[in-house]
């Protein structure tokens, strides 16, 4: 073997044990429950599912473009299973990307929509549906009944990771608040609102298999970027922008400790 | 997880692994680091007038400890030395206030959100959150959890000048008794003024307060 293949052999096989030393992760879950939970349940986020699909293969935008050439991770329009494995680290962008973020990338470049346009209109209201908020309800749907596998490879991935734990545990602002001043105990409520305690495995995966989500309160799908937006909002910081570094790194760590959980999207929640 | 950052730690796997070019957890100041940038490139556009409520104080700075990590005695010690230091009182020097007033600011749990840059608006001033968190009136249900209830909260204490004076700091600045505690620093931050948290004492110690019926 000559000596330069063999110091990638060498390379491959460290990284290859240090990989190993990853505890298996819990798995919990039945993807069968999942299918039954959803035909049981009279969910009104379908409705941005389908819309989503419809979106998803129409050809829009200034560039007249579908989206079946958008890569998430999987390849060229390959869905299943994409969203199980996001945030991940894409070489194109040089950054690591949530679903949402992977998405207005590819409307802003294969499109031609303008970025400012689509963070304007990503969050819709009764008046004006969201195209954004539909095509994520749809692209994360075709990973239902599968398990979350966020991958953990490349030093962006590592980063995010750790950027998300230190922002989770970091306060500030008026309230001195830090994710983990509400989402750190069981059974914790704001007023009459139940608070996942996110510090628990089991919570944790239920949250992160459950987004995107639709909210009777807010009559709407709703996406974990607007999730986040609205935490900061409470906490009484500034305007969190949208698709922040800040959203990404969490849902980094937070989607990465939910590996095993099997998602059944869009949730239904208050 | 666990088990991987401590492996990750020993010295000398860290160094094969470095030297093989492999990707790893960063180190803590380099999380920082990154994090930090994350948090300053955040919020763009923020007035002025708001950018300091994303950069962290020194006792925020200590009482962000990921995971289970415990504070130092010196930690503990630095942020009851900054709160003591932090808390003002009314001109009046009255530390009961109005409790009907102190009723509507408890069960107030707005003021102070900024959106689309803008302050919200709240003509009564900011309210002071307690029922987001506390039990106070014992009939009222639409309160939450994460502190202890108050319910008879005055009942069980007096109302005695070293009680007020208690109750009135722990508003202020909770942090003076119990550093890092889950509770806003109301009057430090400037989230409450002083005659506003007066009230609240009185909301909370009155006899005729609905805190202290049954």
């Amino acid at each position: 073997m000559p000596r330069k293949v063999g110091g990638i052999a060498a390379f491959a096989l460290v990284c290859l044990v240090a990989g190993g030393v990853t505890p298996a992760l819990a798995q919990s879950g039945d993807p069968l429950g999942v299918g039954r939970k959803m035909l049981a349940e009279d969910n009104p986020g379908e409705l941005w599912v389908e819309r989503g699909k419809t979106l998803f293969y129409q050809k829009r935008g200034p560039k007249n473009a579908s989206l079946e050439r958008c890569d998430f991770g999987m390849g060229p329009g390959q869905l299943a299973g994409a969203y199980a494995a996001l945030p991940r680290y894409f070489q194109d962008t040089d950054a690591v990307q949530d679903l949402e973020s992977r998405l207005v990338t590819c409307m802003v470049a294969l499109q031609g929509y303008k970025r400012g346009d689509l963070a304007k209109t990503a969050m819709g209201n009764l008046d004006r549906m969201s195209d954004v908020e539909a095509l994520v309800a749809f692209i994360a749907s075709r990973s239902n009944g599968m398990k979350m596998n966020v991958p953990l490879s490349h030093q962006k991935e590592y980063d995010a990771y750790k950027a998300g734990e230190y922002i989770f545990y970091r306060r500030n602002g008026p309230t001195d608040f830090g994710c983990i001043t509400c989402h750190g105990e069981n059974g914790k409520r704001i007023r009459l609102q139940d608070l996942p305690n996110m510090t628990d495995r089991k919570q944790l995966q239920d949250v992160v298999t459950s987004w995107p989500a639709y909210l009777g309160t807010q009559s709407n799908l709703r996406t974990m970027q607007w999730r986040l937006k609205i935490c900061y909002w409470q906490m009484r910081l500034p305007d969190l922008a949208y698709l922040s570094d800040i959203s990404v790194a969490i849902t980094s760590y937070l989607n990465y400790q939910g590996n095993g959980a099997v998602i059944g999207v869009p949730g239904v929640k208050r | 997880m666990r088990k991987m950052i401590v492996l990750a730690g020993s010295t000398s796997l860290a160094a094969v692994l470095i030297a093989a070019g492999c990707a790893s957890f960063p180190d803590e100041a380099t999380t920082r680091q990154i994090a930090e940038k994350m948090m300053h490139d955040g919020f763009p556009g923020v007035p002025p007038a708001f950018a300091k409520r994303v950069a962290q104080d020194r006792s925020q700075q200590i009482c962000s400890k990921t995971g289970n990590a415990k504070l130092t005695q010196q930690e503990s010690a630095d942020v009851v030395k900054l709160a003591r230091a932090s808390i003002r009182y009314p001109a009046s020097g009255k530390l009961i206030g109005d409790w009907k007033v102190g009723a509507k600011l408890a069960y107030n749990g707005s003021g102070s959100r900024i959106r689309g840059g803008k302050l919200e608006k709240a003509k009564a001033g900011n309210g002071a959150l307690c029922s987001n968190c506390h039990v106070l009136n014992p009939k009222e249900f639409n309160v939450g959890n994460l502190g202890p209830s108050l319910a008879g909260y005055g009942a069980q204490r007096g109302q005695s000048e070293a009680v007020a004076r208690v109750t009135y700091e722990r508003i202020y600045n909770t942090w003076a008794y119990v550093p890092c505690a889950n509770m806003p620093r109301l009057g430090s931050s400037g989230h409450l003024a002083p005659e506003q948290i007066a009230h609240v004492v009185a909301y909370l110690l009155d006899p005729q307060s609905p805190v202290n019926k049954r």
